[in-house]
């Protein structure tokens, strides 16, 4: 029984052809014990969590705290919020912390290889405090002006730093950006959506301040992610949202918040999303990662240099620790037709700026075509892969 | 709905097609069919908004006929205004607006009616009905 056996979705067809799913930095798909766990809360345990005293409440509460606790083993993390996704969880920094700690004439460092995600609530929190942003530049390896990056850190107070990026696959060297970030008294966030379901991360380890990313990416069901934060950064953190599950009292005066994870939790969570993580989790525990790691990081340099040959350009470098992703560009064939073409063969890859404009931008492009692999891709479906391009190529160059 | 000989025509010619690949070769051909739009006259008035490629277009009413004038550097994006030039050029403002961007689905040439940034057929459609009913 292979890997891809534990994935219904992977065996039905599209448009007349085996489904061939390359679209995993978008969203990866759920095997079946994802999938049994949330129906089996669904048709047995569905209550609300945290406040009732009946035997639901209890298994719910059990079911939703419990993804905490494997997120906190998993990452080695001693805070860990639940968010809806990366999205939030960057949010909830941006309005959490950087609202509390940030004032006018402070610096925020960004670089031009971020998701909107990690761009657009810095942008809104620079606009309301008078924050200065200050963008890292990628260089033509597709890696980060590190020089410019040490520069940029004068008088910083935070740096956001996407760990892999979604476009080109690169892992960024964290591990000094995170050193020098506090060498310069700033504060650090990881956007790890895109490196978390390729790598075990150790954040206590690691050392950032706070990590974000998304169930979605890495087995789990879509509307959960999560946020780790250091505890001294999380102290330092104001609620963002206000509503119930989050307060320690409420009286017409004024409230007061828990101490705990739950106060940035506000209103009934996303328990059944929260048993489909743990579900997810427990899937991934038996996998070996770094080893899949490394064999689709084979598979995506193979293709990418396939690719190459037919005559489009690829960009990234698929380098060691990289992400198997192949973003690539036809010179006469648009993006968006060659999708569809390969939609039609039963391919699903990703087409557009992918949430990336400025790092396209730099790049001096508008989109890309992107193949991104995950554990139940093979080398077989890369070799379909090119077949297919190689085809449209033939018949519409 | 009952519509235009040319458009029902076409959807006949669609229906007979099973193949996904071949559907999108045959919208790649009508391409052809647009009433050229040159890019120097691209504007950001012009842009289909949420189309992946660059999509542009223009509606001209006269005489309560439509001519719909298009362009984009996709050719499938540029396929689909082809059948939408088919389906409204020449005929009564008022009879074109009658018309529901259903026929798309019938031809097999959506994966979903609803509005999205990746859906160019819609926002092509709803943009040119939108100039329609501004210069009717």
């Amino acid at each position: 029984m292979s890997l891809k056996d534990d994935f219904p979705i992977l065996s039905r067809e599209v448009n007349g052809h085996p489904l061939v799913y390359l679209d995993n930095a978008a969203t990866t798909q759920k095997p079946q014990i994802v999938i049994d766990a949330m129906t089996q809360y669904y048709s047995n345990s569905n209550a609300n969590v945290h406040r009732a005293v009946h035997t639901l409440a209890g298994e719910a509460t059990e079911g939703y705290e419990d993804c905490r606790r494997w997120i906190k083993n998993w990452f080695n993390a001693q805070r860990a919020v639940l968010t809806s996704g990366t999205t939030e969880a960057i949010n909830l920094v941006a309005h959490g912390w950087g609202r509390a700690n940030l004032q006018s004439g402070d610096v925020i460092v960004l670089t031009e290889m971020e998701h909107h995600s990690d761009i657009v609530p810095w942008q809104i929190l620079a606009e309301e405090r008078g924050i200065e942003i200050r963008y890292v530049p990628v260089l033509d390896d597709f890696t980060l002006d590190m020089e410019a990056y040490s520069e940029s850190l004068h008088k910083a107070k935070l740096v956001c730093v996407v760990h892999t990026s979604n476009v080109l696959g690169v892992r960024n060297s964290v591990d000094e950006m995170i050193t020098l970030a506090h060498q310069a008294g700033a504060k650090i966030l990881i956007d790890a959506a895109q490196a978390v379901p390729h790598e075990r991360i150790d954040f206590e380890h690691l050392n950032a301040d706070f990590m974000a990313f998304s169930a979605h990416k890495m087995c789990g069901p879509t509307g959960i992610g999560a946020l780790l934060v250091k505890n001294d950064a999380f102290e330092q953190m104001q609620p963002f949202m206000g509503g119930g599950d989050m307060i320690e009292t409420v009286s017409t005066s004024g409230s007061t918040y828990q101490t705990n994870e739950h106060k940035f939790e506000a209103g009934t969570p996303r328990i059944a999303e929260a048993i489909g993580w743990s579900a997810a989790f427990e899937w991934m525990s038996k996998i070996d990662l770094p080893a899949h790691h490394e064999r689709l990081l084979e598979i995506a340099k193979w293709t990418a240099e396939q690719l190459r040959e037919i005559g489009c350009t690829v960009y990234g470098r698929h380098q060691s620790g990289d992400a198997a992703v192949v973003s690539f560009l036809h010179p006469t064939i648009h993006s968006e037709d060659f999708a569809r073409f390969l939609d039609a063969k039963g391919f699903a890859v990703r087409t557009g700026h992918h949430c990336a404009q400025p790092l396209l931008n730099r790049l001096g492009i508008t989109g890309t075509i992107r193949a991104s692999f995950y554990l139940y891709n093979s080398q077989q479906e890369a070799e379909d892969l090119i077949k297919a391009v190689r085809y449209i190529v033939e018949r519409f160059a | 709905m009952s519509y235009p000989a040319a458009l029902q025509e076409l959807i006949d010619e669609f229906a007979e097609i099973d193949d996904k690949m071949e559907i999108l070769e045959y919208v790649y051909d009508l391409a052809d069919e647009v009433v050229d739009f040159p890019v120097e006259n691209w504007n950001e008035k012009t842009r289909v908004l949420g189309c992946q490629s660059e999509a542009h277009l223009e509606v001209g009413v006269s005489d309560e006929i439509v001519e719909l004038r298009s362009g984009a550097d996709a050719k499938i994006v540029q396929g689909m205004m082809g059948i939408i030039t088919i389906a409204i050029n020449g005929r009564k403002a008022q009879d074109v607006l009658q018309l529901k961007p259903d026929f798309a689905q019938e031809m097999g040439i959506l994966n979903s009616l609803s509005p999205s940034r990746s859906n160019g057929f819609r926002n092509i459609f709803d943009k040119v009905m939108a100039e329609i009913r501004m210069k009717q």
